[in-house]
């Protein structure tokens, strides 16, 4: 219980940290919302004074000093309040942020923890027929696949399978003219729209997995209890599994509540390739259009759900490993 | 660790790979269902006029910042100005009268209804002026700068201004308008975000989802009869390779390699047309030495091969700019004839060499040198990312490094790059001058004292800093002046002026980049007949909309 406590103290403190950096971090970049949207349209030809001053007007400008801000920010925070974003004005933050949130969470949640399962069942085969085609085969693959950059991947399959073959839809969370509703059919439009963005998240972080699992596990199966187990005559699917793995997928296990809490970052690249309505696309919209209040939800919401993750990881870690709790 | 977890772990690893299979599985039997939207039959049309990033948000709003691109196909302003040629078509006024330099005179046209049925009227027009004085955060076309006040008068529209200002009535004529019978019940206008739009333009909104939306034809619209295209559909997602493969019927995009790839996808059909827009050029900071001399500024003239840069800039696809800050050939009609070669200035090294020797700066080695021996540095700012800028500046310094000047490209971020544009925080900078093709606006905001501002402070117009009492008074006069000859007569002074003094130093055209197909409709705007730019914003797209023809067999 106190091991809890602890944790949770450090919790608080780094939150604390998180929000504040994340107030200032946004300040520090050159040029205002006004000058970021100008911009934007000065790309499309020249821009009239009388239009700058609308959009200054429009726009407008945090007031107040800086601890002004900051006071009001906290307390913004707390009731989950982010104003009113500025590239997409007049809407809401926290709408536009619900609206690109489940998209991200279907998409790339289902896939990390899809990538987790299987990549880490693939090592423990791995790691158990080591030396064997079961293990070069997982360990060759994997590691070709994830040395490919995500966006190179991503740039692959869309254009071979997308345009060239024309199998999948290069775009979009759902067909064009599809309303979102509860139906079947709806529901197979997202994941046939979702199955290009998925297998690239999935080919480029499965290796990771397998490699990392692979690796521990056969260090662990060189202790002198495994080999304990087996010469007691235990089956080998038990020594493998909870002998051994049990304590092998602890390196595992926290590098999956990091991918965890970073799934709701979305995955930037990715979404950008298949222009899919989600966190990482927002974000890269809300970074180059010097979108404040939406950047700040945003990391905001990117750091508390890491932090969160890595202390449900941490709590799991104490009741998995008794070594951690003292 | 008990049974029951491993089990569940064991459900877990079972369901996921489920899971995935499920995924594959379902991909299969909808294969041919696609994304393309419309079929682009005979009355329907699909455009790229507007981009989702990556979805739309419904905002027509036609005083919003953040409007869909087609709110202006819906609402429309009194006259309709080419911005390319300065030329204008009577629209929601079948004219205006300018009686003195102070009043303008707008007559409203008849029989015109709101896509409610409703008439649109002067007070409708005189509410629009109100509302955006009301509130200045939608006055985007800068009507009360100019106005003090608007009356109906019967069928007219009499706007007062506040001082002689001629050139004004042609801002007040882009004034969209809207029906007040809507719009004065809206608690907040300048966030109200307008879903169901009602206008007078030739298109309503059809259906709207956040990945795609259609404009149906207005069919009480005032000119029906001159509107071919029953259905525009506007996608969200429209990448390049979509545009190639989606068999568009108009979009405005940016292609590289243009013949290989849209022309290439339906040879018979796929035209194009770039025209020229507002000169990109290099801005020099004119309150420091030595951008300040006209000497050193014309050596950098000189010193360039614009057409050089310009085909490395856009792939070949513009012409160099005349240092006389027009767009030509379009603005032709309003060129000093007088002004040699219509104002293009040819690199001529030795004539460039001689310049910079006028300024103090003189060759060593392969050096240009001041006087005190100290060889020229220059900084050249253009923003990061923009990369056919980037290819300009990387030109431009490569053929300044050729005649001896060390030059330092600095890419800012475009918001960054924004702020030290208005607040004159660099040496050189690219920019875009004028092009709204009102000689007026376009000189004044060059060199007028104006938007003249000390370095630091943010400038909305003048960002070199440029500082001619001479200029100054051209722009006077030229903004009270009703008799046309006098008009011509001081734009080509402004015309000489820019091109002896340089306040900026013109590079290329910026291109508007109109993909065109003729399968289902012709009549799109070409070199041969330019009668609108090609751009799918502003107002320009309903001289577009209302010229088309369905196509022949």
């Amino acid at each position: 219980m106190r091991y809890a406590l602890r944790k949770l103290g450090l919790l608080v403190l780094t939150l604390w940290a998180a929000v504040t950096l994340n107030f200032v971090i946004p300040r520090l970049m050159p040029g205002s919302p006004a000058d970021a949207a100008i911009a934007k349209l000065a790309q499309n030809g020249p821009v009239t004074p009388s239009v700058q001053a609308a959009i200054e007007a429009q726009l407008g400008m945090p007031g107040g000093s800086i601890w002004d801000q900051y006071v009001a920010y906290l307390n913004n925070v707390i009731h989950l309040d982010f104003g009113v974003s500025y590239t997409f004005f007049p809407q809401q933050v926290s709408e536009l942020v619900a609206g690109a949130l489940p998209w991200t969470l279907i998409m790339v949640g289902a896939v990390t923890v899809i990538a987790f399962v299987l990549g880490t069942l693939i090592g423990i085969g791995a790691a158990w027929k080591r030396g064997t085609w079961m293990d070069s085969l997982p360990t060759v693959g994997g590691s070709f696949l994830s040395a490919f950059p995500y966006f190179w991947t991503a740039l692959l399959i869309v254009f071979f399978l997308g345009y060239v073959l024309g199998w999948f839809p290069t775009s979009g969370a759902y067909s064009a003219t599809a309303v979102p509703n509860l139906s079947w059919e709806f529901l197979g439009d997202v994941l046939y729209h979702a199955a290009l963005p998925a297998a690239t998240i999935l080919l480029t972080s499965l290796g990771g997995w397998i490699l990392g699992m692979r690796n521990t596990m056969i260090n662990t199966l060189g202790d002198d209890y495994v080999t304990f187990a087996e010469a007691n005559g235990l089956r080998g699917r038990t020594v493998a599994i909870r002998y051994a793995a049990r304590n092998a997928i602890l390196p595992n296990l926290t590098g999956f509540g990091m991918a965890l809490g970073g799934v709701v970052g979305g995955s930037l690249l990715v979404e950008q390739v298949f222009a899919y309505p989600g966190v990482g696309y927002l974000l890269f919209n809300a970074v180059t259009n010097q979108d404040f209040p939406l950047m700040q939800a945003l990391f905001l919401m990117i750091t508390v759900s890491v932090l969160l993750a890595n202390f449900l990881v941490e709590i799991l870690y104490g009741v998995l490993d008794p070594r951690t709790r003292r | 660790m008990t049974r029951t977890a491993r089990s569940g772990r064991r459900l877990a690893a079972i369901a996921a790979t489920v899971a995935v299979l499920a995924t594959a599985a379902c991909s299969a039997p909808v294969q041919n269902k696609g994304d393309d939207g419309a079929s682009g039959g005979a009355t329907s049309m699909l455009i790229a006029a507007d981009n989702g990033s990556p979805t739309f948000d419904r905002n027509f709003n036609p005083y919003s910042s953040g409007k869909r691109n087609t709110t202006t196909y819906m609402y429309e302003p009194l006259v309709i100005i080419n911005e390319m040629s300065g030329e204008e078509t009577p629209w929601l006024a079948t004219g205006y009268e300018q009686p003195d330099a102070r009043t303008v005179v707008f007559t409203i046209r008849d029989g015109v209804t709101w896509s409610d049925g409703e008439p649109l009227t002067a007070e409708d027009v005189k509410y629009s002026f109100d509302l955006v004085k009301k509130h200045p955060e939608m006055d985007l076309k800068g009507a009360w700068s100019h106005l003090e006040s608007v009356e109906v008068d019967g069928t007219t529209v009499v706007a007062h201004l506040q001082t002689e200002n001629v050139p004004a009535a042609k801002i007040l004529a882009q004034q969209l308008i809207v029906p007040e019978h809507i719009w004065a019940e809206v608690e907040d206008p300048v966030t109200w975000t307008n879903e169901e739009p009602v206008g007078s333009g030739p298109y309503t909104l059809g259906e709207f989802t956040p990945n795609q939306y259609t404009l149906k034809k207005n069919p009480t619209y005032w000119q029906a009869d001159k509107v071919a295209v029953e259905e525009l559909v506007q996608p969200a997602a429209n990448s390049e390779l979509d545009i190639v493969n989606n068999g568009y019927d108009w979009a405005y995009a940016f292609m590289s390699d243009i013949e290989d790839t849209w022309v290439k996808a339906d040879p018979e059909n796929n035209t194009y047309w770039f025209p020229a827009g507002a000169p990109i050029s290099l801005i020099p900071n004119m309150t420091k030495a030595p951008y300040d001399d006209v000497d050193f500024r014309k050596g950098i003239a000189l010193a360039l091969d614009k057409q050089v840069i310009a085909d490395k800039a856009e792939q070949g696809y513009v012409d160099r700019a005349s240092q006389t800050g027009l767009m030509l050939p379009n603005q032709e009609k309003v060129l000093d004839t007088s002004i040699p070669n219509q104002g293009y200035v040819d690199q001529d090294v030795d004539a460039a060499l001689a310049s910079f020797e006028k300024a103090g700066y003189t060759k060593k080695g392969d050096k240009l040198v001041d006087s005190a021996g100290k060889p020229l540095k220059i900084n050249i700012t253009t923003p990061n990312g923009w990369s056919d800028w980037l290819q300009g500046v990387e030109q431009v310094k490569s053929q300044l490094t050729a005649i001896g000047i060390d030059v330092t490209v600095v890419q800012p971020q475009p918001a960054a790059y924004q702020k030290e544009l208005r607040t004159g925080d660099f040496d050189m900078i690219m920019g875009t001058v004028g092009g709204s093709g009102q000689p007026f606006q376009d000189y004044n905001g060059l060199m007028g004292s104006e938007f003249l501002l000390p370095v630091g402070k943010t400038a909305a117009g003048n960002f070199g800093r440029f500082e001619s009492k001479q200029a100054d008074d051209l722009l006077a006069q030229l903004k009270v002046t009703t008799d046309e000859a006098e008009q011509l007569e001081l734009t080509h002074q402004l015309e000489q002026i820019t091109y002896e003094q340089l306040p900026m130093i013109a590079l290329f055209y910026g291109g508007s980049w109109g993909l065109f197909s003729n399968k289902n409709f012709t009549g799109w705007p070409s070199a041969d007949d330019p009668y609108a730019s090609p751009k799918t914003w502003d107002s320009t797209p309903l001289l577009i909309l209302t010229h088309l023809e369905p196509a022949q067999g």
